[in-house]
């Protein structure tokens, strides 16, 4: 993605100025060196840095610098790094940590309610001010300087069964923010909240409000729809010059039993660029119409720019949950290309926009239809990396196989009605995907399957990312062949992370309930 | 590790609920709090599933720890622990409480996941069932048998009342406000306990739309062609070259039950119950482990049940129980010895019709 240093000061025009240690706005408009100041490093989703001093040469010499343990739980959250400092988070915790020392600086306790604990992705930063989701529904605003609570803003409905687990996306000045939990039949929705007062700035429904507007010919009626599910899971990603917020949505409700849910249900299970000033959608591409397999959409949107059939474009690449890898021309979200990067046995074919058949024999059934990939899917929601230095897309994938079953023959089924049984998985890879065809071009399986582990890619030729033996892996970005590895004791549980401070650069990722600090050592 | 034999059917040491909760939490700590979960019941068949996900998903324990976290879960999280749950502690810093509430202490239904709030309805199953009465006398009519709703009135699984309701407190004004009944009679008449008895009754009905809820149950898997499964299993199958109708299978189909069986030919690792028996799980009983057959450089070869197997390094524990450790180096040859991949072969390849007619016909190995 063409980088707008230029526009910088413009669209930023107004936004406070950025304390000491704060985030200075503009720095989310660069290439990451010495910070990694959003969720994915960058907007584009490629979580690829251009640093160079640890590479594929080098990179057996990389050895521990240091390592801080939280003691709660397990870390999913992709640590930011702004003004030196990490920050990161578990669910109801946010910790502040020296990104030279693993030193703690803070860490925040939030007092829980309830809600699903199963993971936080991460927090948000805007000048001087974090932003987290907590399980419980609220999304709080503390100061970076000793994380001192600002505010808490009601997200979503607790007795409703929502919950919060993703990470705020700063974008100008809106804190976007996804919602969770596909437990009962509720809208999915994306919303923007003021980063000052924290007023809500709009709200976009994933599944439409009234019949008649885009997307409920869709649904067979108002009641369906409206209870539609589609949660937004995954932090977005973002194209400042296009100004288009790229949302990826969750799979319908009912989950599983979907008789009274009939037609493609948008805009769940989809991509779609939204406005971010105003939340209003521009344009969208459905990777799943009418899921049965509670697979979603809900992958990273990554953003580059390549070349297809000779022509130069702004692209936008998914490696779906589903099995199929989809390039999108991100200014409209017409299909380039579509393939399996996982073989997929669900789908009759591809139409004319490049989108799957769902071959109904292959949704859940009685006596069970045994589909390809399972419910947990080819891949799932840790962070693939693009790099445009081999032009491959690296994901990590499984091949698996379930039996789906409908379990509630009510015409009127509520919730799941049904789940998947038995199956196996056939072994877990990265694989690597050369954007302009979808073809995988290697693959690195993994002896002792996969740790649904995030991926990171460099200039300096690396991919880095987890095995299943609780190895931390840098594999050479071109041919995929394994460089080095440290065990960090438990499966690699997030995106890992690269950035340059004092002349030493340091990869940074979490294993457990420890966040893992590699260097090349002095 | 997957070193010894079922190990979940026996434990030497078992260690005590307050060590119990201490393995759970390094175990399933690692990845999530375990309190997620512990608002399910589930049996012990169950929570083995359960865990043969979660080690395909990278969980790592001994084998003792594994079965102390079956154990422990299996006794205070069964079906038939209602109470126990409520009265165990939630561990993990951060959460409190888990179920508490006014009915804490009476028997909820085990349908409910970790969703919602700490102070959620928790259903009483007696009450409930008290409710239903009063359903059936004036509310099915409009509302419908399961409350999602009919022609003449709206879904109330899906009612933001009652989703906001405890025991009767969002019910209760909405009733006294008046609405119209079957009988006739006012609603604002109903008692305070006839209204805890509806809040009861529609909890249940929302709480049995969840994900592992009671009422979800298998319908008939035996929809296959036996004759087309006879000819399946000793034909295009291949199922001969290592199985017997009178020899290894001989009355297979009175050992397990049809989900089993299914679950065992799609992936025999598992133990019928899904989810793959990754590295350092357990084997069910009766399931062949995966074996490495190690050559160094210079050295005889040795063969055992792999411990660690990555890019870098190789550990295997020898049929003597002797611990063996590698770097893999291009000098060391590693051969895996894989009984069941004919198994994942299949698994690409079973249409839907090969699977039912296979199933049918193997229930018929009485």
């Amino acid at each position: 993605m063409t980088i707008l240093r230029n526009l910088t000061a413009l669209i930023f025009l107004g936004a406070p100025l950025a304390g000491q240690q704060g985030l200075n706005p503009a720095k989310l408009l660069e290439k990451p060196t010495d910070t990694w100041p959003v969720y994915h490093g960058d907007y584009s989703g490629r979580r690829y840095s251009t640093l160079t001093r640890i590479n594929s040469s080098n990179v057996k010499g990389l050895s521990m610098a240091w390592f801080y343990r939280t003691g709660v739980g397990g870390i999913k959250a992709t640590p930011l790094q702004v003004g030196g400092v990490l920050y990161f988070s578990a669910p109801d915790h946010v910790w502040a940590v020296d990104a030279r020392t693993g030193r703690e600086m803070w860490h925040y306790a939030w007092e829980s309610k309830g809600g699903i604990h199963i993971g936080n992705r991460g927090v948000g930063i805007y000048g001087n001010w974090l932003y987290f989701e907590t399980p419980d529904c609220n999304l709080v605003s503390l100061n970076i300087q000793g994380g001192k609570e600002r505010w808490r803003k009601t997200n979503c409905d607790l007795d409703e069964f929502y919950y919060g687990s993703v990470a705020p996306l700063i974008v100008k000045n809106h804190v976007i923010a996804g919602v969770s939990g596909d437990d009962l039949d509720r809208p999915g929705y994306v919303s923007s909240y003021d980063p000052e007062t924290g007023d809500l700035q709009w709200r976009w429904y994933v599944v439409p409000q009234k019949m008649g507007e885009p997307g409920s010919e869709t649904w067979p009626n108002e009641e369906a729809m409206k209870h539609g599910g589609g949660m937004t899971w995954q932090v977005p990603t973002y194209d400042p010059e296009l100004n288009l917020l790229y949302v990826t949505t969750g799979n319908p409700q009912p989950v599983i039993a979907h008789k009274n849910r009939a037609g493609a249900n948008l805009f769940t299970a989809s991509v779609v660029a939204l406005n971010p000033d105003n939340g209003k959608l521009v344009w969208y591409f459905q990777t799943s119409p009418h899921d049965t397999h509670d697979w979603d959409a809900t992958q990273v949107p990554v953003l580059f720019d390549g070349e297809i059939n000779g022509q130069r474009r702004k692209l936008l690449a998914i490696a779906a949950r589903n099995g199929y890898f989809f390039v999108l021309d991100r200014t409209n979200g017409k299909n380039l290309v579509t393939s399996e990067y996982i073989p997929a046995n669900w789908a009759k074919g591809v139409d004319k926009n490049g989108v799957p058949i769902p071959d109904p024999a292959k949704m859940p059934q009685l006596d069970g239809a045994l589909v390809s990939p399972n419910a947990s899917g080819a891949t799932n929601w840790p962070p693939p990396t693009y790099s445009p230095q081999t032009g491959l897309f690296y994901v990590g994938a499984t091949r698996s196989y379930s039996v789906f079953y409908i379990f509630d023959t009510d015409d009127n089924p509520q919730g799941w009605g049904g789940a998947e049984r038995g199956g196996g998985s056939l072994g877990s890879m990265i694989a690597a995907i050369d954007y302009k065809t979808g073809k995988v071009r290697w693959s690195h399986k993994w002896e002792s399957g996969g740790a649904r582990s995030g991926l990171m890619s460099t200039a300096g030729n690396v991919v880095f990312t987890g095995d299943g033996s609780s190895n931390f892996v840098a594999l050479n970005a071109t041919t995929g062949d394994a460089l080095w590895h440290a065990n960090v004791g438990a499966p690699v549980g997030n995106g890992p992370i690269t950035y340059e401070l004092d002349g030493i650069q340091y990869v940074v990722v979490a294993a457990g309930d420890t966040l893992w600090s590699f260097a090349m050592n002095r | 590790m997957a070193c010894c034999a079922a190990v979940f059917v026996c434990s030497a040491q078992e260690p005590g609920p307050a060590k119990a909760e201490e393995v759970l939490q390094k175990v399933c700590g690692a990845c999530h709090t375990p309190q997620s979960v512990l608002t399910t019941r589930r049996t012990r068949a169950q929570w083995q599933e359960t865990i043969d996900k979660m080690v395909s998903l990278g969980a790592k324990a001994t084998d003792e720890e594994f079965a102390a976290v079956l154990n422990y879960l299996s006794a205070q999280y069964g079906p038939n622990a209602a109470d126990a749950a409520a009265a165990t502690p939630a561990a993990g810093a951060g959460r409190r409480g888990g179920r508490g509430g006014a009915g804490a202490a009476q028997a909820p239904r085990p349908a409910s996941s970790a969703a919602g709030p700490d102070d959620k309805h928790v259903v009483d199953a007696a009450a409930a069932d008290r409710g239903r009465r009063v359903w059936a006398a004036e509310c099915i009519n409009c509302h419908g048998t399961y409350a999602r709703g009919s022609d003449n009135g709206p879904n109330l699984v899906r009612s933001d009342i009652v989703l906001h309701d405890r025991y009767g407190n969002e019910i209760g004004p909405f009733l006294k406000k008046g609405h119209p009944m079957q009988s006739g009679s006012a609603s604002a008449n109903l008692t305070p306990v006839q209204i805890a008895e509806l809040s009861h009754f529609l909890h249940q009905r929302v709480y049995d739309t969840l994900r592992g809820s009671p009422i979800f149950q298998m319908h008939d898997i035996l929809t296959g062609d036996a004759q087309a499964g006879a000819a399946y299993f000793n034909g295009e199958g291949g199922c001969t070259a290592c199985h017997s109708v009178t020899g290894d299978f001989k009355g297979i189909a009175s050992k397990y039950d049809p989900p089993t069986l299914l679950g065992k030919f799609l992936n025999p690792r598992a133990g019928g119950r899904g989810g793959r028996g990754g590295r350092g799980a357990p084997p069910a009983p009766g399931v062949k482990q995966v074996t490495l057959t190690v050559t160094p450089p210079s050295g005889q070869p040795v063969t055992g049940v792999p411990v660690v197997f990555d890019d870098f390094d190789v550990s295997i524990r020898d049929a003597a129980g002797e611990y063996h450790s590698w770097t893999r180096t291009p000098g060391l040859k590693v051969v895996k010895n894989d009984p069941y991949a004919a198994h994942d072969d299949l698994l690409t390849k079973y249409t839907d019709k090969n699977m039912h007619d296979l199933l049918a016909y193997l229930v018929t190995l009485k």
